[in-house]
Formats: C-alpha cells, sequence, structure tokens
C-alpha cells in the first residue's frame, strides 16, 4: 500500500491487489499514506492455500474485474476519524464511564486505565524539559504526531509513574525512527516488541532487573511496556484487525532491564554501551521479537559447553525469521540471548567477554543449508523459485558466509554476522538460565535512544 | 456521597498528513502502458501473468512494463524503491499501475 499510494500522489492511478481478510487493513492505513482512498481489488481467500487453478480462477473470474473498475472509475473518499474537543477532552466522567468509554472507541487495551486528567498530565510533564507540544515524530500507519504531551497522557493512562516520563520519551523516538520499522508493528506474524533499559535509568526508578525479569509484577517495568502498546494503538493506531493483522501475537512485553552492576563486575558491556552510549548515560533499544524461550540449567564451567547449549537454544527458536538473514532484508535478523549474571560470570571467569561470546555463537549456531532454504523457500515462498542460499548469495541478497559451496549439508549460520546477536545479562543471579529470542528483523529493527533524565 | 468525575484527555495524535484524492483515472486502459509492482510476495510472479494475460485479450494495444523495472517494494530497499517510482514511472509512461500482493 506503501508504493500504491506514492504512486497515486505522483499522479498514477494505481489498483492494490489484496487477499481476502486484509482489505480492512488496507482502508485503515491509506488516511495515514496521505491518501483519501486507495483502490483494492479482492483475491479472494488467501494466495498461500490455493492451487494454481484455483488462484487463477480466483484472479479470473474475480479479482480482473475490481482491477478494471478501479483502474477506470473514481473511488470513494475516506472518513475521518473522532477527534478530541477544542480543549484536548475527550469524555468526562466516572473512573468506569471514563474506562467504558475509551474501551468503546478503541482507546484502551481491554484493561483499566488510569483516567489521564490534565492534572495527571502535567505531573508527567514536569520530568520533561521538553515543550508539550515538541513533535517527536509521525508515526506510520495513521499518519500522526508523537508528541510530547500524547506521550504523558498514554503514560498515566498506562499507570506509569510521572518520573517514567524520560523513558517514554525515549521509547516515542524510537518509534519514530524510520530505522525502527513501526510501519510494519501490525504485520501477520505478530512479533512484539521488547524494550531493553540500560544504565543508571534502572535501579533509580525501581526496574527488576532479578527474578522473574520478563515478568509482570513490577510498576515500572509493566506500566512501561503497557505503554508502549497504548502508544502504538492510541497514536500510531495500530488497531487489531485493521492495521493491526498479526495472527497470533503475545500481550505486550513489559520491560527488560540490564543487571547493569552484574555486567560491570563481568567487564560486559550492556547492550546501552554496546549500541553506543556511556556507562553513566541510560538507554532504551527496542526490537521486535517474534518468539523465545528458556535456555535451562546450564550445568559446568566449560565455556564450550556452554556456548554449544546457548547456540542450541538460539537454532532452536529460528526458523522462517532466517529470511531477514538472508533474502528480502539481509542482515536484519538480530536474536537477542539474555544470560543470568551466573551463566555470564562462568564465561567471564574463562576470560570470554561479550565479543568472544559473539563469535562463539556465530560458530556454533548453524543449521543445515537444505534446511535454512526450506525456511525461506519451500515452506514459506518467502523466496519464490526455490532459489538455493548460493543463488541468493550470488545476486547480493546475503553475505558472503552464504555462497560457500553447493552441499546441502553444510552448515550455514543463522545471523548474517556476530554482531547481530544482542546479548544482555539479566535475571535472577543466583540461577543458571539463558532466554533466546528470535528476531523479527527489519520489523522491528533494534533501535536505541539515550533517556534524557539529566 | 458523589463519585469522582474525570476529564479525560484525549490520548491521540494529530494528522501530519495532508490528504489527496486518488489520481485521475483513464476511461479504459485501450492503448494504456500498465506497470507492475511486486513486493516479492504472495504469488505475485503467478498472478501478474494472469493479469496480463487477460488484459491483453480485452485490450490488444495495451502495453506492459515488467515490476523488475522498478525494484522490490517490500523488505530492506523499500524506501529507496518507493522514492524512486514517480521518476521511473515518468520516464517509463506509465499510463496506470497493479501493486501487489497485500495478504
Amino acid at each position: 500500500m506503501r508504493a500504491s499510494a506514492a504512486v497515486e500522489k505522483a499522479g498514477v492511478p494505481t489498483v492494490s491487489l489484496v487477499c481476502d481478510g486484509f482489505i480492512r487493513q488496507g482502508a485503515a492505513i491509506a488516511s495515514g499514506l496521505g491518501i483519501a482512498a486507495l483502490p483494492i481489488a479482492r483475491i479472494p481467500g488467501h494466495v498461500d492455500s490455493q492451487s494454481a487453478s484455483d488462484l487463477e480462477r480466483n484472479i479470473v473470474d474475480y479479482t480482473l474485474g475490481e482491477v478494471l473498475t478501479h483502474l477506470t472509475q473514481p473511488t470513494a473518499n475516506a472518513q475521518a476519524e473522532q477527534q478530541a474537543k477544542s480543549d484536548g477532552t475527550l469524555i468526562e466522567g466516572t473512573f468506569a464511564e471514563v474506562n467504558d468509554y475509551f474501551m468503546r472507541h478503541d482507546w484502551s487495551d481491554g484493561l483499566p486505565i488510569v483516567p489521564p486528567t490534565r492534572e495527571g498530565v502535567d505531573a508527567f510533564l514536569a520530568f520533561s524539559d521538553d515543550l508539550p507540544e515538541r513533535v517527536i515524530g509521525t508515526l506510520a500507519p495513521s499518519g500522526c504526531e508523537a508528541t510530547v504531551h500524547n506521550v504523558a497522557v498514554n503514560g498515566v493512562m498506562a499507570n506509569c509513574r510521572p518520573e517514567y516520563m524520560p523513558v517514554l520519551i525515549a521509547i516515542a523516538e524510537v518509534l519514530a525512527d524510520p530505522n525502527y520499522g513501526v510501519e510494519h508493528s501490525g504485520d501477520t506474524t505478530g512479533g512484539d516488541a521488547l524494550i531493553v533499559l540500560s544504565g543508571p535509568a534502572v535501579q533509580r526508578l525501581g526496574f527488576n532487573c532479578e527474578e522473574g525479569a520478563l515478568r509482570d509484577g513490577y510498576q515500572a517495568n509493566s506500566s512501561v511496556g503497557r505503554f508502549l502498546r497504548l502508544y502504538l494503538r492510541n497514536v500510531a493506531r495500530s488497531l487489531p484487525g485493521a492495521a493491526d493483522k498479526c495472527t497470533f501475537g503475545h500481550t505486550w512485553r513489559v520491560v527488560l532491564a540490564e543487571h547493569a552492576d552484574a555486567a560491570r563486575s563481568l567487564k560486559w558491556p550492556t547492550l546501552g554501551e554496546d549500541h553506543g552510549f556511556l556507562p553513566t548515560q541510560s538507554a532504551v533499544t527496542i526490537a521486535r521479537f517474534t518468539s523465545g524461550g528458556t535456555i535451562g540449567s546450564i550445568f559446568g564451567d566449560d565455556p564450550q559447553t556452554i556456548a554449544d547449549y546457548l547456540a542450541d537454544g538460539l537454532v532452536r527458536h529460528t526458523s522462517w525469521e532466517l529470511i531477514f538473514t538472508v533474502g528480502f532484508a539481509p542482515g536484519t535478523y538480530c536474536p537477542m540471548l539474555i544470560v543470568s549474571p551466573m551463566v555470564a560470570r562462568t564465561l567471564a571467569r574463562a576470560g570470554w567477554d561479550k565479543a568472544r561470546l559473539r563469535q562463539e555463537l556465530f560458530a556454533r549456531a548453524r543449521l543445515p543449508a537444505s534446511k535454512f532454504e526450506k525456511y525461506i523457500g519451500l515452506w514459506t515462498n518467502f523466496v519464490p523459485g526455490r532459489k538455493t542460499l548460493t543463488e541468493i548469495a550470488n545476486s547480493g541478497r546475503a553475505a558472503d558466509v552464504f555462497a560457500h559451496g553447493d552441499d546441502p549439508h553444510r552448515v550455514v549460520p543463522i545471523v548474517a554476522k556476530p554482531e547481530d546477536f544482542m546479548i544482555v545479562v539479566s535475571g535472577d543471579p543466583n540461577r543458571s538460565n539463558a532466554y533466546a529470542l528470535a528476531s523479527n528483523g527489519m520489523h522491528g529493527y533494534p533501535t536505541s535512544r539515550l533517556v534524557r533524565d539529566g | 456521597m458523589s463519585e469522582h468525575r474525570y476529564r479525560a484527555l484525549w490520548p491521540g495524535g494529530a494528522s501530519a498528513v495532508t490528504l489527496v484524492q486518488p489520481a485521475a483515472r483513464p476511461r479504459s486502459l485501450a492503448g494504456k502502458r500498465v506497470g507492475f509492482l511486486w513486493d516479492q510476495m504472495f504469488r505475485g510472479d503467478e498472478i501478474f501473468p494472469l493479469l496480463e494475460r487477460e488484459l491483453a485479450k480485452q485490450f490488444p494495444e495495451i502495453e506492459f512494463v515488467s515490476e523488475a523495472e522498478f525494484g522490490p517494494t517490500f523488505g530492506g530497499d523499500e524506501h529507496a524503491v518507493i522514492e524512486a517510482l514517480p521518476m521511473k514511472l515518468s520516464a517509463l509512461k506509465v499510463d496506470a499501475v497493479i501493486s501487489g500482493i497485500g495478504a
């Protein structure tokens, strides 16, 4: 649809071919792309599950007619969305009435919200040197402005505390960064964003970075995680069933706070430092992840054995996402490995730093080329034509490491380069567990921002 | 005792886009040049030839411009590809575009 909008703006009529189930998404994002309406020709059903003859019949008997109609006849205009009253008030009422109104009008996630009153919002704004009207950026798919003011409003709603405001602003800044790819937040495979907080803000604001690091139960981690989903809903207008077409998805993720003390004691840089920030600075990094799981009860003190197990966990949680390693967005697959302080300590005692661990994972987190090719070809059709990894590499859509021979049994890495592994130290300091998260590639590419908290 | 009442503020953002109307349509595709844009997904390589075949039956003078002329509209290069579209459409004298596949 983004391409169609650019074409219409250039004065050339378009018709977009869209499968059943995505018509509402197409209509929902048109206005955010600056076009009053984008003509859509429906393809009955979904092409992925149709035989060649069924597909031909659907295209010829149905879609063709809509193509002709939309390329030769005017298109209806879009409708404007609900706006606030001139003083910014949406509704006045009791707690229950406000909540009912917000839920009925798609301004809430289904849980009770804290009514965002002027007083509550002002308390948040007091924790920022920014003017409330500062435009942080424009968010797709709505094409609406992210401002310091609406960050505060959604922060109140999410049950954040006012002092979290610098973190919330940094989150909005990431979403507005084209590098992140917020427009993909409603993709069908439904990865969810994870905020990683690094630096002094973890302790100062009371984020949990030990037991239950990814579990709700701590106001800072939970409410800031919820803020992100509310902000996507209310400002980006990524609404389930409309612009948000995830097939399954997850509940929003709580903030993962880095255990800076543990990392520092091992002389391991935090993720924030990996991304260019100073140890004295706080930073948020946001990336979207599709799945993940625990690498449990890591035994022993041999770093080689531990690396084998960690790499195995990373491979086990990686499948179709390999299309972000090679193919249409090569080199954007950035899985995350969260290691407990105990595991990190064991590796550090053996002389391994994070760079060494990445190198060892790159060497070990591999799978047979034939299976890799199935994930991106036979099983998904992400790469049409059943091209081999060698052919893809030769066309410039994969790193050279994938072009080493044609043996289908050779093993190839799951990432393009060692630096694509993100490593974070967090969790129970007294358990030897780790957690692997599969990356959603360009659909939420890891992007960091400084938390400007004085 | 009356329940506390809240004046709740709007959580949304003002639209930053200026809406433009869709481009004017030709009365017919007869003699027109139709370009294809593909996101490299969801069987466009099978669907576009079908449309080309059927449209050519109805409009013998119609011409087509392959999606390969424009590049993939989805993926790592999408921003550059989309940015270049107006210039390429003009250079290739394209009158209408069929774009896909949304799924």
